[in-house]
């Protein structure tokens, strides 16, 4: 407005903070929708059978034709990722302490946790259903031994790391193995831990999906499997995008725990 | 047994040990990985003395330091600090230690961390107690206004002075510094300097401090002890005459400048290979 000249003033700010705001993701999108019409095309224009690829379209008519039993299923899954996932950090912090604690102990244990590690455990399933039956156990069980790892390995790295001359220092005042630990090491470590614990959340989801293929009567991967032997593949792919959305749900609330837990890790200190 | 005294520059032999000497070694070599890292060293520092080691890199002053605060074992020979070994007057809460690196907690505020090493050798003392103690030593190292900053948000002079503030929370009798200023610019160095004479002077601790800078050991110290490679050994000693307090204009001094050139002469001597002796 040519008669209200002051209020233009903060405009242009204003309209770049919003176009550096949308440039970091709008890339990300417009390929996003690129991708999701091109497949849309395609599967018209060639006329592709519903069962191989369903269209974008049909995956959302599924989803909506299916939403109560797919959110049933997907509440299932959720708990099962969250229950399996808060086992595997308290198990894998607790191996970490003891392995730091008890030198003997830990020397005894580190090889056979990297030696364990190198077990397929997805070939384990099937095992677990053996041992547990069909319930929630052998999830809970499937996810601990996929997601402890990367807890342990990361808590230790952080424990491990602390500088010598800060041991040089508690030492010299006489400060016992079990208050190096928790007031040194433990803290020192929670940076890493949290880091871990991104990528324990992570693979909980691919443990409780694989849980579910081996033997379940409920979850979203019961939902994939029965929906593949009833060639309803755009059911099947309405249950992986909610996959998707669980773990990326997963993902950032272990994110926004890091920044709850560490706000003073170098990570965060810029902001 | 007799020692062929190591001749002091202006004054006593470095070794001959007073009534009032805090810090007496004895004899001290230290084997690591099958090399004589120092070689007899006799060394005593007078209670409430500032007293600075420098000598070129490898030289073992660091180690030296280390035998001092107990942290390393000597091979053979002897340290006594009040009469005590080092590992008991450490425990006694006499040794203040800084190093290089002030290594505080990251999670810590500086208050809580310069209490940190006084809370974990008295556990009688109260949380607020230990506040109230860090709170005391920061307003001794002029960073008093900063009792809530984290480490991040404080400069790497700001760091150090914490770590001078939690060595000084234990009321220790001897501060043991390695190198504290070593990774700070020369501006803020210069500073961090003339603070550190004045704590020395207001709570008269006696100080060691291993130091690369000429400048800084003349300008800090009573006495500097010089030495030499291959292996550590003292080759020499000096006794900086200028009058205390002093402040950066002593840089300026005839004299400062007389002693500058005189230690770097020795310090050049030292760094030739001393071989056997």
């Amino acid at each position: 407005m040519s008669d209200q000249p002051f209020t233009n003033l903060s405009e242009p700010r204003l309209a770049s903070n919003w176009a550096a705001a949308t440039s970091s993701w709008l890339p990300a999108v417009i390929l996003l929708l690129a991708t999701i019409a091109a497949w849309e095309a395609v599967v018209r224009i060639f006329a592709i059978s519903a069962f191989i690829i369903p269209a974008p379209s049909e995956i959302a008519q599924s989803l909506v034709a299916q939403w109560a039993t797919l959110m049933q299923a997907t509440l299932v899954t959720a708990g099962e990722i969250l229950f399996g996932f808060l086992v595997s950090v308290v198990v894998g912090v607790a191996i970490a302490l003891v392995i730091v604690r008890f030198d003997w102990l830990g020397r005894a244990l580190y090889p056979l946790v990297v030696l364990f590690q190198n077990v397929p455990k997805v070939a384990l399933a099937p095992i677990f259903i053996l041992w547990f039956g069909y319930g929630l156990a052998p999830k809970i069980g499937l996810i601990l031994v996929i997601a402890f790892f990367p807890v342990t390995l990361s808590m230790l790295a952080g424990m491990q790391s602390v500088d010598r001359s800060l041991l040089s220092l508690m030492n010299s005042v006489g400060a016992s193995p079990t208050q190096i630990l928790f007031r040194i090491r433990v803290p020192h470590s929670l940076p890493n831990l949290m880091a871990g614990t991104k990528i324990a959340a992570t693979l909980s989801v691919i443990g409780a999906i694989v849980g579910e293929f081996a033997g379940a009567s409920d979850g979203l991967g019961y939902v994939i499997q029965f929906a593949s032997t009833q060639l309803d593949t755009a059911l099947v792919f309405a249950a992986l995008l909610l996959v998707s959305v669980l773990g990326i749900a997963f993902y950032y609330a272990a994110e926004i725990l890091e920044r709850i837990v560490v706000p003073w890790a170098p990570k965060f200190s810029q902001a | 047994m007799r020692i062929e005294p190591i001749r002091a520059a202006g004054g006593r032999p470095a070794h001959i040990r007073h009534d009032d000497d805090l810090i007496a070694a004895k004899g001290v070599s230290v084997v690591m990985a099958r090399q004589l890292v120092l070689q007899n060293i006799d060394l005593a520092i007078p209670k409430g003395s500032f007293v600075s080691l420098i000598g070129p890199s490898g030289c073992g002053k660091s180690t030296l330091l280390k035998v001092l605060a107990g942290l390393v074992n000597p091979t053979s020979g002897s340290v006594s600090i009040a009469g005590l070994s080092p590992v008991e007057a450490a425990r006694k809460r006499m040794i203040g230690l800084v190093f290089q690196d002030a290594n505080l907690l990251p999670w810590k505020n500086a208050v809580d961390n310069a209490s940190m090493l006084l809370g974990i050798a008295d556990k009688s003392l109260s949380r607020a107690e230990l506040r109230a103690r860090g709170q005391e030593m920061l307003e001794l190292v002029g960073l008093g206004d900063s009792a809530h900053k984290r480490p991040n948000e404080l400069s790497g002079g700001m760091r150090q002075r914490v770590a001078i503030a939690r060595a000084l929370a234990l009321d220790p009798a001897v501060l043991l510094m390695d190198e504290p200023f070593g990774a700070l610019d020369a501006i803020t160095r210069d500073s961090m300097g003339q603070s550190l004479l004045e704590i020395w002077q207001r709570t008269g601790k006696t100080i060691v401090l291993v130091t690369h800078s000429i400048d800084e050991a003349i300008h800090l110290s009573r006495h500097v002890h010089v030495l030499g490679i291959k292996p550590g050994r003292i080759t020499e000693s000096l006794d900086i005459g200028l009058p205390y307090p002093r402040d950066l204009s002593v840089t300026e001094d005839p004299e400062f400048v007389r002693l500058v050139v005189q230690l770097r002469t020795m310090l050049r001597a030292s760094h030739q290979p001393g071989g056997a002796s």
